[in-house]
């Protein structure tokens, strides 16, 4: 699929900006500086759209407007103003998120991919993380050696990591979603299974982080 | 036209009126009196041998001077009776005397009618002529004339100057009884033209009637304009010192920023070689920057009191996320790890999008700022929609229990918390504590297990 993404932003220092940050990450930019010009483009021809609100011509929301009603494409708005109404509305209108000016090149480009990461995988019969790859109909996970051995506890540990694969899981949740509660349900237990699974794991056992503070994280690799 | 001439002319206008019907009544009525008097005279001189004269000589009854009457109306003593003169006729209202006048066509035509009195006035009203049919019904003087002049008694002095000093006592009344109420709309009047230069002096008008409702609807008008008032006067002044602590506090940091942009320029001038961490504090200084703006304007609208004027459903989830990955650049470049956490499943909650992003903001951006190279810092949203924690945990130098209290006290006082503190005690804290109260959150600060702040925002049932 296309890289494409449509820019609406009049400010052309700022504007510059964003396309060149936009670049850098391997998007392809399109970068439009008046509302009036972005109402005639196709948004299904963009995998994202970066929307200023404040627009000469057509104002920003009337552009998200034009464009929901004909396309589901990802909108992320871009506000100057701290007014809770306009953040409101435009989620209302079916902006997908927003980012507030002033804001770092790296805070857009992290709502754009979440915008990109949306349709999750949950359902998903079979979920590849890096060289992990996890089975949920036969209950079997393959690393790039070998198909591994789990017991049931350490199977839905990894299922569940799987499926939010790159975000951290607290130790909590994995608790009360993999260990039998008429058991022991203690942190230090699932630490025990952690470490169990990470061993099974072998030389994969990099993507199994523990994120400080949090619990763990199977992420697609260094 | 003023109130009292106005009241004093209706008066005496209705007076007037009432006057004039009450004598056009009593004129109709003492005219019909009269000519029943008339005629009852007539009757009596004719059967008191009257008819002999007449008849007996018929040509010069009542005689060549006349037969002038003056006598006092019978039934009016009080007022001097009208003259009168008399003359006889026939059947056929023909006169044997030559001296006498034709006989009145309009009283012919009564009497024919079958009326045995006839009346009649002329178009002047100055003179009253009355016909009446004798009991015997035949000879010259069958029937006789009477002729009365005089003014009708209600056009005479005597009752129009009773009517005239009667409206105009009723004007004099009029006048001395409108002399209070004029004295009190003038009060009134007054009092309403003195807001115009000050509110500030209450409307009284005393008594129970229209005008003291009157002066009780302008005082309450008064109250609410002086209310709407010092709340303009309030705002701009709240504006007044929001513009001057905004200039204050945004000097503060643009100063330190340029400090280090003219720091960075000389080095690079002295030929020294710069690692990308030397432009750190700078970002760091124009993040600040930014983070300040939007605070001020979080404090500007706690101090208002307007906090809480939009409450929707927020995504706590994509909240997180967004303040997470807005402080991630700088927290990447301190070398500081920051994670975050959330659940699953949505938590929805009904709050301030930006001022429960800007509290949330304020204690991720004091985790990373205060903590040192290589710390970290963990977000962590847990629960449901009924009962949520929300963490902030962070390895950095905490903040002493006895300072944790003022940073969570109930009030929050503007100037004393914009102050720039070492240790992450300003401007921020106080306000993720105060949004959290207006949203029934419990902001709890807490040591972390092995070093550092904990900062968890509570949803009762949690």
């Amino acid at each position: 699929m296309s890289n494409r993404i449509l820019l609406v932003e009049d400010d052309v220092a700022l504007g510059q900006q964003v396309v060149d940050s936009l670049s850098q990450a391997g998007f392809d930019p399109h970068w439009v500086q008046d509302g009036d010009a972005a109402r005639g483009l196709n948004p299904d021809d963009y995998r994202v759209i970066v929307l200023d609100l404040m627009l000469p011509g057509t104002y920003g929301m009337d552009l998200l407007k034009r464009y929901r009603v004909k396309s589901e494409v990802p909108v992320l708005i871009l506000s100057a103003r701290d007014d809770t109404a306009d953040k409101i509305r435009g989620l209302k209108l079916g902006a997908d998120d927003y980012v507030t000016k002033p804001f770092f090149p790296e805070e857009l480009l992290a709502r754009i991919q979440a915008c990109l990461r949306r349709p999750n995988l949950v359902g998903t019969e079979r979920l590849v993380v890096g060289p992990i790859q996890v089975d949920l109909e036969r209950r079997e996970v393959t690393t790039s050696e070998r198909t591994l051995s789990l017991t049931p506890v350490e199977f839905e540990i990894l299922a569940l990591l799987a499926r939010r694969k790159g975000s951290a899981v607290t130790r909590d949740t994995l608790v009360d979603a993999a260990l039998d509660p008429s058991h022991d349900t203690s942190r230090r237990t699932l630490d025990v299974h952690i470490s169990r699974l990470r061993g099974k794991l072998g030389s994969d056992a990099t993507q199994l982080e523990t994120v400080w503070g949090i619990g763990y994280r199977l992420s697609e690799g260094s | 036209m003023k109130l009292r001439t106005r009241l004093a002319l209706t008066l005496g206008l209705a007076t007037i009126s009432l006057l004039v019907v009450l004598g056009w009544a009593q004129s109709r009525w003492h005219s019909q009196l009269r000519v029943d008097a008339i005629a009852e005279a007539a009757v009596h001189r004719m059967d008191s041998g009257g008819r002999e004269r007449c008849e007996a000589n018929p040509e010069h009854w009542p005689g060549p001077q006349g037969d002038r009457l003056a006598r006092r109306h019978q039934g009016s003593s009080r007022h001097p009776g009208p003259r009168h003169r008399v003359f006889a006729y026939d059947a056929e209202f023909q006169s044997r005397n030559l001296h006498n006048p034709t006989f009145p066509p309009e009283l012919a035509q009564q009497l024919k009618a079958g009326k045995d009195i006839a009346s009649y006035r002329s178009a002047d009203q100055r003179r009253t002529q009355v016909a009446v049919r004798m009991a015997w019904d035949e000879g010259p003087c069958a029937v006789v004339l009477m002729r009365i002049k005089g003014p009708p008694p209600w056009l005479s002095g005597a009752v129009l100057m009773p009517a005239f000093l009667v409206a105009l006592v009723m004007i004099l009344v009029a006048l001395l009884a409108a002399g209070p109420i004029v004295r009190r709309v003038r009060q009134l009047t007054e009092s309403v033209r003195k807001l115009g230069s000050s509110s500030e002096e209450p409307i009284h008008v005393e008594g129970n009637d229209e005008v003291a409702e009157l002066g009780a609807a302008f005082e309450q008008s008064r109250q609410t304009i002086h209310t709407q008032l010092a709340s303009l006067r309030e705002r701009e002044a709240a504006l007044r010192n929001y513009i001057a602590n905004t200039t204050h506090d945004v000097m503060l940091p643009l100063s330190v920023l340029q400090g280090h942009l003219v720091s960075l320029q000389r080095r690079i001038e002295a030929g020294e070689t710069l690692d990308a961490n030397a432009i750190v504090p700078s970002i760091e200084e124009s993040q600040y920057l930014g983070s300040l703006l939007h605070n001020l304007n979080a404090a500007a609208r706690l101090e208002a009191n307007d906090g809480l004027a939009h409450r929707d459903p927020i995504d706590l989830n994509r909240l997180v996320e967004r303040v997470v990955d807005r402080h991630r650049p700088i927290a990447k470049r301190k070398q500081i790890a920051l994670e975050v956490a959330v659940p699953e499943n949505m938590i929805e909650f009904p709050g301030d999008l930006t001022l429960l992003e800007q509290a949330l903001g304020n204690v991720v951006q004091n985790a990373v700022r205060y903590n040192r190279a290589e710390g970290h810092v963990a977000v962590i949203l847990d629960g449901a929609d009924e009962a949520w924690t929300l963490q902030v945990v962070d390895d950095g130098p905490g903040i002493a229990e006895g300072d944790r209290l003022r940073v969570v006290e109930p009030s929050f006082r503007g100037s004393e918390a914009r102050t720039r503190h070492p240790h992450g005690m300003g401007l921020g804290l106080h306000i993720a504590s105060d949004v959290a109260k207006r949203h029934g959150l419990r902001l709890a600060l807490s040591d972390t297990k092995g070093g550092g702040l904990t900062v968890k925002l509570i949803h009762a049932g949690a």
